[in-house]
């Protein structure tokens, strides 16, 4: 029995691998897995090699894992293409389709010695039963849930609901390749057995989901009521599932002409007095970037998500990086601070998306989510977010007093002016992206457009002591440190579970809001460190940047840095951290004792 | 059936209850004078109350336009009037929303967003003042500039054909088009009032001169002696190919009033918004139930 397992699977387009993918996902959740499958394909519109990792545990899965427990090859070409994202090891088990030609002590895997290397006949066994080579996901589907007790009723009933419309004859067709897979696994058991053991007792039904479904919902549940954008990938689901639900709800969308129209749409709505959302990635965030400026000066609150991911330009739009934050912090012309929020996994999506709508209303500002596309687009069965910690916040509107003399822009101590809508009568004033006074009268002064600016840097002092934007872990008084946002994020708990294992006095901060910069919170996390890492993946460690510009980061805390498409392992910052701590050894630096 | 977010019950309104306190930029004896003047009476006419009208522009002289008046203004960035107009009467549909901005706002930086908003039909009225000419900045080429001329930035005179409004719009499918002048109000206003009630989306190309910037034949005095009202042609403003023919001449000839009124307009585009809304609305659903849609289905 194991706790949990991590499955690779790869193979051409027509082979159905992310169907499979799909199936155990589902599988796995309805039993009350907890679950995360990440999908990665070639570059060809349609077609081409596709693969998918999935790890499953009784516990919440933190990363993708590192190498797998099992991997499957339908064909060894397309296997290959995948290297570094479906990595072996000398646990592995290797399954993989006679029809390859290639015998077991042969496989083109160089550098490691898998554990077990187990050759079937995928595809013979699926013409074999069903007549047709279509059916070789399904063959797989039985072979897994035979070999490792992966949920086999919930993959039959899936197969049934999946196949439902195509007809009684193909719902029949897959069920006995089902068949067929789990009789071979079990008539040839591994030498290396190992079951998933049963989900906790009680455990509930799971929801799955991703991040740019989750991120929507999430606006759904602020209560956007319009969504404007042009479709980009990696976040164009965003759009999808709005054009879905938002109807539903008595919002509205629009796919614009492009993405300045997409975020003007939304600016619009916003002056109209709803809530609004636009979606992007990075190109389309440059193309914005105006229109961000013009809801900052005209106070208009506004939800930008960034699913970042490779750049610069058209960059490496399947593949996720983190190197959109200088971007999004510092991209505005003239003196404008937006604030810019980081959701860790895909369950974090959905609370962020609230709080950036929350940020937005109360302060009158564009807020932007960078999410990214490891995100955005992986899988994850995960527990159903706890609401009843969520508020949801509504713009301060002017009362019926303050409509009788109404201004729009008053000065006020915390920068926050009443914000009145078209149709609001007595309301009605210019917005603007001209400097204007607190009445919305275009001006030139400079005593006027540097108290503005004030006051709209003001608004925003308040988020800087959000210490619930932040997630720390481990001992209080630790001498290393780690330091990740985003989907790192998870790679980096999990290295801070491994070198707590290993000895190691460590601890991690995470930000969720990464601008403005915290500074109290920085402060306070680094007063103990000597030595740690600022995880992420960008070229230049563009967080760790951003962080130095307003904190006196200890000097031994370094820069771990890494473009996107290149894996990060939690290994490897366990090997970086046990060095930063030896050194500190060899210096005699104190170490502090962990807690 | 077309509807439009027209007069519930008309209120008395005069043209200065839509004048606002602020004082034009402009230099004077610029058409914009005219222009706005025009649009006071039309709104005037309309009986909409100010709070319930947003007007929106985007950058250039003309586009200083909304604060001059007393509705709801949004004074945007350079061309992007069109794409937060359409957001404001999407989300929401009950208020009259006026665009407007300079040719070079409209057809140059902005150019990309006309065809999407004509053939969108979101009920909007959008005026162009168009003056042949960059004015905020001083004296460039603009994208109505006709060849030949000399500006600031096109010294040996400009090598370009001009973009023609009227044709580029009417080539679009656009339902309502005409062009007006300040050079007679009384026809500027009522343009206004018409494309304000015309359902769907509306173009008002107003011959509004630059008097710093402007060539002299541009100018009001000369255009009272060009101009020629379509209705003085006899012009059937329901016939889509006489009005294609008549906007050739753009550039040539002053032609005014209504090109194109379709005679029997379709449905806006909030009209199917609203029908969505009506099918798909679901009451019972609190914000709790979006997370429904992540439940595992076998």
């Amino acid at each position: 029995m194991t706790s949990e397992l991590t499955i690779g699977m790869a193979g051409s387009g027509g082979d159905g691998i992310v169907s499979a993918g799909d199936s155990l996902m589902t599988a796995l959740a309805l039993a009350g897995y907890h679950a995360m499958l990440t999908k990665s394909f070639g570059p060809q519109i349609r077609g081409g090699e596709s693969s998918f990792r999935l790890r499953v545990s009784t516990r919440p899965v933190l990363s993708p894992g590192g190498t797998l427990d099992v991997a499957v090859a339908l064909n060894w070409d397309d296997f290959l293409k995948f290297g570094g994202e479906l990595p072996l090891d000398g646990h592995s088990v290797v399954i993989y389709d006679e029809n390859t030609g290639v015998a077991p002590d042969k496989i083109p895997v160089t550098g490691v010695k898998p554990a077990e290397v187990v050759m079937v006949g995928i595809e013979a066994m699926a013409k074999n039963t069903v007549g047709s080579e279509k059916a070789k996901n399904t063959i797989v589907l039985g072979l897994m849930a035979g070999w490792f007790g992966l949920a086999p009723e919930n993959i039959r009933a899936g197969l049934r609901k999946r196949f439902a419309k195509k007809g009684e004859e193909i719902v029949a067709r897959n069920e006995r390749a089902f068949e067929a897979g789990l009789a071979w696994a079990r008539e040839h058991p591994l030498r290396h057995a190992r079951t998933l053991g049963p989900a906790p007792e009680g455990a509930s039904t799971k929801l799955v989901t991703d991040g740019n479904d989750l991120c929507a919902a999430g606006a759904i549940y602020a209560g956007c009521e319009f969504f404007g954008g042009y479709p980009i990938t990696p976040s164009s689901e965003i759009m999808h599932f709005l054009n879905r639900e938002i109807w539903k709800y008595g919002g509205t969308m629009l796919q614009c002409e492009d993405e300045i129209a997409g975020i003007g749409a939304c600016v619009g709505a916003s002056f109209a007095g709803k809530k609004a959302l636009t979606a992007t990635s990075g190109p389309g965030m440059s193309l914005k970037t105006e229109m961000l400026g013009l809801a900052t000066i005209a106070e208009l609150p506004l939800v930008v998500v960034n699913v970042q991911r490779g750049g610069p330009s058209t960059g490496i739009p399947t593949k996720s990086e983190q190197s959109d934050l200088f971007q999004a912090a510092f991209s505005a012309h003239g003196d404008a601070v937006r604030p810019v929020l980081a959701p860790i996994n895909v369950a974090d999506t959905f609370p962020i998306t609230v709080e950036a709508f929350n940020i937005a209303e109360k302060y009158q500002t564009p807020v932007i989510i960078l999410s990214d596309q490891e995100i955005s687009q992986r899988k994850e069965a995960i527990d159903r977010p706890d609401t009843s910690s969520l508020r949801v916040e509504r713009r301060r509107v002017p009362n019926q007093q303050e409509l009788e003399h109404y201004v729009r822009f008053r000065i006020t101590e915390s920068g926050v002016s009443p914000i009145s809508h078209p149709g609001m009568k007595g309301g009605n004033y210019l917005a603007s992206g001209i400097e204007h006074t607190e009445s919305g009268a275009p001006t030139a002064s400079g005593l006027v457009h540097s108290k503005m600016n004030d006051k709209r840097l003001r608004k925003l002092g308040p988020l800087k002591s959000r210490a619930d934007l932040f997630l720390t872990e481990g001992p209080a008084h630790a001498s290393l440190a780690l330091v990740a946002w985003g989907s790192i994020s998870g790679l980096a708990l999990e290295a801070l579970q491994l070198s707590h294992r290993a000895g190691l006095d460590v601890k991690l901060l995470v930000p969720r809001l990464l601008y403005p910069v915290a500074e109290e919170v920085y402060r306070e996390f680094f007063a103990s460190v000597k030595r740690g890492l600022v995880v992420e993946q960008s070229h230049q460690g563009q967080l760790y940047r951003v962080i130095r510009m307003f904190v006196d980061m200890p000097a031994g805390v370094e820069s771990f840095a890494r473009s996107g498409s290149n894996p990060i392992s939690p290994v490897e910052l366990v090997e970086r951290l046990r060095s930063q701590a030896r050194e500190l050894l060899a210096n005699r630096e104190p170490v502090s004792q962990a807690e | 059936m077309a509807t439009s977010a027209l007069p519930r019950a008309a209120e008395a309104f005069v043209a200065k209850d839509f004048k606002s306190e602020l004082k034009p930029i402009w230099c004077p004896g610029c058409g914009d004078f005219g222009v706005v003047q025009a649009i006071y009476r039309a709104l005037a006419a309309i009986g909409r109350p100010p709070h319930e009208i947003a007007f929106v522009s985007g950058i250039g002289c003309s586009s200083r336009i909304p604060g001059y008046t007393t509705a709801y203004g949004f004074n945007t960035v350079h061309g992007r009037a069109l794409p937060i107009a359409q957001g404001i009467k999407l989300a929401s549909p009950e208020l009259l929303v006026l665009v407007a901005g300079g040719d070079g706002d409209g057809f140059s930086i902005g150019g990309g967003h006309v065809a999407h908003a004509v053939r969108r039909n979101i009920d909007l009225t959008y005026i162009i003042m168009d003056n042949q000419i960059y004015g905020l900045t001083k004296g460039q080429l603009s994208p109505t500039s006709p060849r030949g001329l000399r500006t600031a930035s096109s010294t040996y005179g400009s090598m370009e054909d001009p973009v023609n409004p009227l044709l580029y719009v009417l080539g679009y499918g656009a339902r309502f088009v005409a062009q007006g002048t300040p050079a007679d109000m009384g026809q500027l206003s009522k343009l206004i009032e018409e494309g304000i009630r015309f359902p769907g989306f509306a173009f008002i190309n107003v011959q509004s001169p630059c008097v710093t910037y402007g060539e002299p034949e541009t100018q009001l005095k000369a255009q009272k002696q060009r101009m020629e009202t379509l209705e003085s042609l006899g012009h059937d403003p329901s016939d889509r190919i006489k009005a294609m023919e008549l906007a050739q001449h753009y550039g040539e000839k002053l032609h005014t009033g209504v090109f194109y009124r379709d005679p029997a307009p379709p449905p806006p585009y909030s009209h199917y918004v609203a029908e969505r809304q009506g099918e798909l609305r679901d009451d019972t659903l609190t914000r709790e139930h979006i997370l429904d849609v992540f439940l595992p289905r076998e």
